[in-house]
């Protein structure tokens, strides 16, 4: 991995984004609107390397590991190009086309999300240097 | 002749003649089909000092090489000609059941000519074909033609119609299949009107196909359909429609906004999105023959003042066409403006840019009430559209009815004001992606398509937002959607590829997943072609340069590869705030590659013996 130690690296700071996206009045609302239960599978990048976030019926929970549930949508790709990704440096449309990311189920939440990486980036930027990983930060 | 069937439908309307021809098989191999081999057609039979409306001009409906084949996105075919709306090389492309009905009956087109003295139809069942009375049909819109002409001919039989706008001369009239599937652009609608020509049926009597290696085939057909149906993108649209995405292009600054004045409008993110047509109105899916996308829609609208029964539902370009374009939110009302237009068989793009454009003439005092025979043009006034505008448009009556008719350049002309704030390229109007946020790649196709603005000539559309790549022709661009880097180059390849679907006649969506490889196989196992992915590319320029001789034929030049000023404004709002293009430094280079003579905008002569076009080389004026 270029930007992590090792997967409980990705695992803590991408659990962290979660848990900040949740104070943000206009993200929390937004991650809600998306109405489902996504995994984000990283597991290539190591054991265990996986979050999941349930929106379902008005909720906003996340963890890592297996997720509660059938995940409606599964978007699976290394920890790398999630940090990325979270980064706002890897466009999606074209990380899928070239399969760096592999998604299976329902895309309509991701499609509402989509706009909003800009400012989860913001906030990601944040989290990395709360945990004092400014190292990690993508200029 | 594998594929393709090698002959066409030659109808002349004025002597009542029908014959039919078997065309060079070298034609095929050059053109391809459907636009391509239309081209061919046109420019070795065309008569260019013609009006677009003359009873002498061609009117050609062609299939691609693959119509028939049970392939996803493969059900489409072309409408070409002269384009009544610009004036020159027009074609339009249309999904749905006519093309493969038309392959199984052993034809792979039809170029019509003459004016015949009533109303007629032409109806083909098998290999039978004849010319029929139309006159109980004539001033009914396209959904009750096509209701009575499939109780009469059998509901299995598949048909083009027009409505009254074609009818009457609207130059943006349309042709509409099954009720609901439409060749839209460049007005051939009102070709087919000028003919006195109602409606084509079609019905075969049996499937029959001839593909080179038909095991091949088979094979490949089989995993072409799984990958394409179970594609990401695909699901998408099945799931939402074509206007899936436009929460994306929203925030992109792809939407445009009050005739163009603006590409951000945030509330239009949720108010007109797929989502929210499915949530709201959407009571069933489907598609294309054979096709598992299934991107089109069936809607219905319950209650309010644009309530609509059961029927064909908006796509993208519609929704947006009538919604921000005009000022509007309501996306009941862009249901029934896509109704209303289908049913009077008239192209939503260019009669919502038209609207919008006059609503901003009518803000600026361009445009007054003398002109609008007294009605006022508010932004957002959708009654006023649905109700008062759309009808007038139609039966072109009194002066706004008739000026409107006529679409935004010859309006803007008409008036002698507002020319710079059309939104058009060579006078079709712009389609609903704006390339100040959608991408600069996307102004210079524009620019230098045949037809004029489109986003379905080529898929530099795709290509910009990154769902487009092709490794194994060294076509790995990373692109940034604002930028000129790169552009002229991934330009120089989309117009290749998108002149290969349009000839093909391949649905966009579907061929996102389909490689050159695949490409190279489709053609080795359908018509027998062994080409490599140099020649295969060679073929796409091909169709490219010639739609350009045939412009240049009409006058047009290097010049009129433009946008206009107001499309090359700066972006306002949003992610492409003050976005700017520079459409000169792109085309000059995009000119250079493409082996182009930036005066005449024709092919140079280099190029034309590289592409193997030497009929068209011996006929190229000195340069």
């Amino acid at each position: 991995m270029q930007y992590w130690k090792d997967s409980q690296e990705a695992v803590t700071a991408i659990t962290r984004l979660f848990e900040s996206v949740s104070h943000d009045p206009e993200l929390g609302e937004s991650m809600k609107k998306v109405n489902q239960l996504i995994l984000f599978d990283y597991s290539e990048s190591g054991p265990g390397c996986a979050i999941w976030v349930d929106t379902r019926n008005g909720k906003y929970e996340f963890g890592a590991g297996d997720p509660p549930g059938a995940p409606d949508l599964i978007m699976s790709l290394s920890a790398d190009d999630a940090h990325l990704s979270w980064s706002n440096k890897l466009n999606p449309v074209m990380a899928i086309t070239r399969k760096k990311i592999r998604v299976k189920g329902s895309a309509t939440g991701l499609l509402k999300l989509a706009p909003k990486l800009k400012k989860v980036a913001v906030i990601y930027e944040q989290v990395l240097k709360e945990l004092g990983w400014e190292d990690k930060i993508v200029k | 002749m594998h594929g393709n069937t090698g002959k066409i439908i030659n109808i002349d309307l004025s002597a009542g003649l029908i014959s039919i021809e078997t065309l060079p098989e070298e034609w095929y191999r050059l053109y391809i089909g459907g636009s391509g081999l239309a081209a061919k057609i046109f420019l070795e039979r065309g008569n260019f000092a013609l009006e677009p409306l003359a009873p002498e001009a061609m009117l050609i409906f062609m299939n691609g090489p693959f119509a028939g084949l049970k392939l996803s996105g493969a059900s489409r075919g072309s409408v070409a000609g002269c384009s009544p709306l610009t004036g020159h090389w027009g074609d339009s492309s249309c999904g749905g059941y006519f093309a493969p009905e038309l392959r199984y009956c052993g034809f792979d087109g039809l170029v019509v000519t003459g004016r015949s003295i009533k109303p007629s139809l032409i109806h083909i069942e098998g290999d039978s074909v004849a010319l029929l009375p139309a006159d109980e049909y004539w001033g009914l819109g396209t959904e009750e033609t096509t209701r009575l002409l499939k109780g009469r001919f059998g509901k299995e039989s598949r048909t083009m119609t027009i409505g009254p706008a074609g009818e009457n001369g609207v130059k943006f009239a349309n042709i509409i299949h099954e009720g609901q599937n439409a060749a839209g652009r460049a007005g051939f609608g009102a070709l087919m009107g000028s003919k006195n020509l109602k409606a084509l049926v079609v019905k075969a009597q049996e499937k029959k196909l001839a593909p080179a290696d038909p095991e091949g085939c088979e094979t490949l057909r089989q995993e072409l359909n799984g990958r394409i149906n179970e594609a990401l993108a695909s699901s998408v649209l099945r799931e939402n429609g074509t206007a899936a995405n436009l929460i994306g292009g929203v925030y992109s600054g792809d939407v445009p906004v009050k005739n163009w004045s603006s590409n951000f409008w945030e509330e239009a993110a949720e108010a007109l999105n797929g989502t929210t047509l499915t949530e709201k109105y959407l009571t069933r899916r489907t598609g294309c023959r054979y096709c598992g996308i299934a991107c089109k829609r069936i809607v219905e609208v319950k209650e309010g003042p644009f309530a609509v029964s059961e029927g064909g539902g908006p796509e993208y370009e519609t929704i947006v066409a009538f919604g921000t374009l005009m000022g509007s939110l309501d996306l009941a009302a862009t249901c029934k403006a896509g109704r209303l237009c289908n049913d009077f068989g008239m192209d939503t793009i260019s009669c919502g840019a038209t609207i919008a454009w006059a609503m901003e003439a009518f803000e600026r005092g361009d445009l007054t009430c003398e002109e609008t025979d007294g009605r006022e043009l508010n932004w957002g006034d959708m009654a006023t559209v649905l109700d008062v505008l759309l009808p007038a448009i139609v039966r072109k009556e009194e002066k706004l009815g008739a000026l409107l008719a006529e679409g935004s350049r010859a309006a803007a002309g008409r008036l002698g004001k507002g020319f710079a704030y059309t939104a058009q390229s060579k006078g079709l109007e712009a389609p609903m992606h704006d390339p100040r946020g959608g991408g600069y790649g996307l102004a210079l196709s524009y620019a230098v398509s045949a037809r004029g603005a489109c986003h379905v000539a080529d898929p530099m559309l795709f290509v910009e937002m990154g769902a487009r790549y092709y490794p194994e022709i060294g076509f790995d661009y990373v692109l940034t959607p604002q930028s000129e880097e790169n552009k002229a180059a991934s330009a120089a390849v989309s117009v290749a590829l998108g002149a290969i679907e349009n000839s093909a006649c391949f649905c966009q969506f579907a061929d996102a997943e389909v490689t050159i490889p695949d490409w190279l196989a489709l053609f080795k196992t359908v018509a027998g072609y062994e080409w490599d992915a140099e020649e295969f590319l060679k073929a796409g320029r091909r169709v490219f340069y010639l739609k350009r001789i045939i412009n240049s034929r009409y006058g047009l030049t290097g010049q009129d590869d433009d946008l206009t000023l107001r499309m090359r404004a700066p972006g306002s709002g949003g992610e492409a705030q003050d976005a700017f293009f520079d459409l000169e430094k792109m085309k000059a280079c995009f000119y250079e590659l493409m082996k182009i003579d930036p005066e005449s905008g024709l092919p140079t002569k280099a190029a034309l013996a590289d592409s193997g076009m030497f009929d068209e080389l011996a006929r190229l004026p000195a340069q």
